[in-house]
């Protein structure tokens, strides 16, 4: 039954993409449009059931894929988890937020599809699976950052974020010509050896290193990595806040899932020539996106350009690259996504009591709301990188890496990299310590405000996460490790 | 009496239930101070007993003690996996450093709370928040792991940021923002050398023993001076010593006076502690290069902090200073390197604590009652409020060293280490005493005696309260009974510091 045995390699985005078709459908049958948003958390929550039963409580094996394209492992099971949480939070948040908007069919339906197209990029194995995925998650955020049509606002952030989309992936796309014109494969794995064997005969150096700056350059339009950063808080702000969630927490990560496999398997053989360039817009990205949060007034902009700074802390894992830095910077992925979508669901919920998105709105908040204050003050400490909380936990692995990289095999300028590191977390406690500051300890409107049920599970279900993460972060670690080991090619690292 | 108990566990987290029981309490928060107080009440018991029931000479064959590793001798010994895949456990002990601080820590936070008794605004929040600081302190000092050692350590920044933040005065913004972004990057120094010396030692354990036992031969020279360099910074701010000492005087100033107390009793104790614990130990050759360093700027602060009290005009500020210039000692006493000399830090540690308790309870009782600190408006209290007065004394004085009181049996073995180690250059610390004597009465005459002064409503001014009156009283009885027995902490210390002088030495 050989097609059967495609449709179970493909299974994960078949279930998304019927429940993707059906849901637009739906929307005339119910009343309730609720009732959208509990059925697309089906799929979710399944397939995140499948994943955790797979990675963390070994109850079953997920077979090996049939498709040359996609490869099903660790890694990419982190990955597809990592969206589908961030899936989870986005829907739960957002009947509340569109409560009163058309065709919100489209929009769960929409969102699905972005899904699915992150999910293939994770699971992809070729340079052409990973751009049609890129590209099928990329054209649905397009429409989602959009959805409100008659909102000014909301219409130039879509056509922003279209325009810049638009010009990354043809970045992209080139790069990935001149590596097929080079190594004559899109296999992924393959281009190493190929590269290696040198069958040209030619010096393939200076291609490879255009190829490398254009993928920095597309990629680093999707990760918000300086100086390709424009867009993002234009689009955050402007996007429903659930959307800025899915584009900041999940969206981004894809970006990374796509970085990893290219320059870690594919391009892990001209290491030297783009890590110093890498480690550098790393520091710059981190640096940059902290000291422009500063003085952000909107709430959404100040959290865009604080996950652009946490997007420089990911990006230590390209020059470092070992397997322990890979799993450090998979962890803190995983942890981003819980602090990162919590954070932009009580934005959320702000907006959908009327609080609004200004910075000023948050004042006197843990009177009105001491739950959305404890919850934000929760992710907003844990951002920061605050022990005893998940983001300090993934910050830890992760920084440490480049510290181990510098001791052995020996002293090396890598350890800057954690020092940057570490006085860029010291910088951002300022304004995430500010927000709190607000909430505490400066009065505001004394009316207490009541959050929308259903916002409360989903901001609950990121906070229970963000403490357990940080709590009992073993598991998660040992999960990042057996991902990290799916990039054989890397040293281990580990300690 | 606790073979089978885990009883340092028990007592860290009593305050944290205490914490959560405190928040939760809803419309009842008017209950929240005796709920607070009895939970810090039965810590500070439980320490208590502790107390009586540590070994003052450990064996190493008694139940309940870690057996036979060579480092230091700590009682009540637990360990728990926790992480596994990066070798860290939650391991909790105490030897004959620990236990005084960890007895200041459960007396001070009980104290304080008794104190705080009037607070009328969100009394929840603050009597819970001062528990989870105790949780933190707790932690501190007596964790064995360096990860937890450092999760707790900044677990402690958090309540502070809130106490400040929130009850604090008018400055407290800004207060409370630089002591939180101030200590968290000293922190981060340290979070940096923690993982080198993790990385460098390759035992694949957080453990500070296991790490102190490898380091013995994987820690170079180059390596322990750079790793020191960050340790010591990371604790020195916190202890604090000049030049990174300027997040205390604002910290200070604008918080609440229980505050005051929490953060100069405990958190400066906790620089101290992390460089008798950490640095010195597990990095010898780095603690031998910067001999000298460390010895400067503790005269540094010695002296510094001493001069700027002189030209202080606000009460609370001054003993802030005086706080930089006390704990100086501490930092002098170490920097000897001697058995005597480091117990004497080690004592001024304890000795600060106590003392410098009763003189930030006693600005906070002059703040309430007069309504102003500034020694300016002040003047002929001692009228109106003839018990506060006597006490206020009594606290300038241990604080300046009076033989009999607590604070001079350190001060005066901190010179005679010094003396020994270098001789005249002991006359540099010396001047302090002067400088500190002429302060502290300077401030006593122009504040409490003297003509009553007509800048303030003196006519409403009346002596001190009850829940003010005992904490202070309680105090001063414990600094005169150490300042008569201090033998009773020395058996404490002695046996420990000497263990860490054969660390030092490289021995095992």
């Amino acid at each position: 039954m050989a097609v059967w045995n495609y449709l179970e390699s493909l299974m994960p985005q078949l279930v998304l993409i019927v429940f993707a078709l059906v849901l637009p459908a739906l929307d005339y049958l119910f009343k309730d449009k609720r009732v959208l948003a509990l059925v697309s958390l089906v799929p979710l929550v399944s397939l995140v059931i499948l994943l955790v039963g797979w990675l963390f409580l070994d109850v079953w094996a997920m077979s090996t894929s049939m498709i040359d394209l996609i490869e099903v492992n660790a890694f990419s099971g982190l990955f597809m988890l990592v969206f589908l949480f961030v899936g989870i939070v986005v829907v739960l948040g957002s009947p509340e937020f569109i409560r009163t908007d058309r065709n919100q069919g489209e929009y769960y339906s929409l969102i699905l599809l972005a899904i699915t197209g992150m999910t293939i990029v994770a699971e992809s194995t070729d340079l052409i699976a990973l751009f049609v995925g890129l590209e099928i998650a990329g054209i649905s955020s397009f429409a989602l950052s959009g959805f409100r049509k008659t909102e000014k606002r909301s219409a130039e952030a879509a056509t922003k974020y279209f325009i810049i989309g638009g010009f990354s992936s043809a970045l992209t796309l080139f790069a990935i010509t001149l590596i097929y014109g080079i190594a004559g494969t899109t296999r992924i794995v393959g281009i190493e050896p190929i590269l290696a064997g040198n069958p040209a005969g030619i010096d393939a150096e200076p291609m490879l290193i255009l190829a490398s700056v254009l993928l920095m350059a597309g990629l680093g339009f999707k990760i918000a990595m300086v100086p390709f950063h424009m867009w993002a808080p234009d689009v955050y702000e402007g996007a429903p806040t659930p959307i800025s969630g899915l584009l900041a927490a999940a969206s981004k990560k894809m970006g990374f899932a796509a970085l990893f496999k290219i320059f870690l398997i594919g391009m892990i053989l001209t290491k030297t020539d783009w890590e110093v360039a890498i480690a550098a817009l790393a520091i710059i990205t981190m640096t940059v996106g902290n000291l422009i949060a500063v003085s952000q007034t909107n709430i959404k902009r100040m959290l865009a350009y604080s996950s652009i700074a946490q997007a420089g802390y990911i990006l230590i894992v390209l020059p470092v690259g070992t397997q322990y830095a890979l799993a450090g910077g998979l962890l803190h992925i995983l942890t981003h996504a819980f602090m990162k979508s919590g954070a932009f669901m009580v934005v959320a919920a702000m907006g959908a009591i009327a609080i609004g998105e200004r910075l000023d709105g948050f004042k006197g908040l843990s009177k009105r709301s001491p739950f959305l204050a404890l919850t934000m003050t929760l992710f907003l400490l844990s951002l920061a990188g605050i022990p005893p909380l998940a983001g300090f936990a993934s910050k830890f692995v992760l920084f440490s890496s480049s510290v181990y990289a510098s001791i052995d095999p020996g002293p090396s300028w890598l350890v800057w990299l954690a020092v940057a590191g570490v006085l860029n977390s010291a910088l951002s406690l300022y304004y995430y310590a500010r927000v709190i500051k607000y909430m505490y300890m400066e009065k505001g409107p004394e009316t207490t405000v009541k959050v929308p049920p259903i916002l409360t599970v989903a901001i609950l279900f990121a906070v229970v996460m963000v403490v357990g993460i940080g709590l009992f972060p073993d598991p998660f670690v040992e999960a990042c490790r057996t991902a990290a080991e799916a990039f054989a090619g890397l040293p281990s690292g580990w300690p | 009496m606790f073979e089978n108990i885990p009883i340092i566990s028990i007592i860290i987290l009593l305050p944290l239930i205490g914490a959560i029981a405190t928040f939760s309490l809803g419309r009842y928060e008017k209950y929240a101070k005796w709920v607070a107080f009895s939970f810090s009440l039965a810590a500070l018991v439980l320490s208590l007993l502790v107390a009586v029931d540590f070994m003052v000479e450990p064996d190493g064959s008694a139940t309940g003690y870690h057996e036979g590793n060579g480092f230091f001798d700590f009682q009540y010994y637990e360990e728990y996996s926790w992480i596994q895949s990066l070798g860290i456990r939650y391991i909790v002990g105490l030897d004959g450093i620990g236990l005084p601080m960890f007895l200041l820590t459960t007396l001070l936070t009980t104290l304080s709370i008794v104190f705080s008794w009037d607070t009328k605004q969100r009394p929840k929040e603050y009597f819970g928040l001062m528990l989870i600081l105790e949780v933190g302190v707790l932690g501190v000092f007596s964790t064995l792991d360096y990860f937890v050692f450092y999760v707790f350590w900044e677990i402690v920044l958090i309540p502070m940021y809130f106490l400040i933040g929130v009850w604090g005065g008018p400055r407290k913004d800004y207060a409370a923002i630089k002591f939180f972004i101030y200590t968290h990057i000293a922190s981060l120094a340290m979070l940096i050398a923690i993982m080198a010396m993790y990385f460098q030692a390759g035992v694949n354990s957080f453990g500070m023993e296991d790490i102190w036992r490898a380091g013995l031969s994987e820690f170079g020279r180059t390596f322990q001076i750079i790793a020191f360099a960050a340790t010591f910074f990371g604790f020195g701010v916190k202890l604090p010593m000049v030049p990174f000492h300027t997040w205390l005087p604002d910290a200070h100033v604008e918080a609440p006076t229980a505050g005051s107390v929490l953060l100069a009793g405990l958190l400066l104790k906790m620089g101290g502690y992390g460089i008798i614990r950490v640095s010195m130990p597990t990095l010898p050759a780095g603690a031998d290069a910067m001999q000298l360093v460390m010895a400067a700027i503790a005269i540094a602060s010695i002296l510094y902090g001493a001069m700027v009290c002189l030209a202080q005009r606000d009460l609370k500020k001054m003993v802030a200073y005086s706080s930089i210039s006390h704990m100086g000692f501490v930092l002098l006493g170490y920097a000897t390197f001697t058995q005597l000399g480091i117990v004497a830090g080690v004592f001024q540690m304890f000795a600060h604590g106590l003392v410098t308790a009763v003189l930030f309870m006693m600005c906070g009782v002059v703040q309430h009652h007069a309504g102003t600190r500034m020694i300016p408006s002040l003047g002929g209290l001692s009228k109106k409020m003839p018990n506060a007065a006597t006490m206020m004394t009594i606290g300038f004085l241990a604080s300046l060293g009076l033989p009999g009181l607590v604070s001079f049996a350190a001060e005066f073995m901190v010179f005679a280490s010094v003396y020994q180690t270098w001789g005249l250059w002991l006359l540099l610390p010396m001047i302090a005493v002067a400088i500190t004597a002429g302060y502290y009465l300077w401030a006593l005459q122009r504040s409490m005696f003297g003509p009553m002064t007509d800048k303030i409503d003196t006519s409403h001014i009346h002596d001190i309260d009850w829940f003010e009156g005992v904490p202070v009283g309680t105090l001063i009885a414990v600094i005169a009974i150490f300042g008569v027995f201090p033998l009773v902490i020395f058996q404490y210390i002695d046996p420990a510091v000497r263990i860490v002088q054969v660390l030092f030495a490289g021995g095992g």
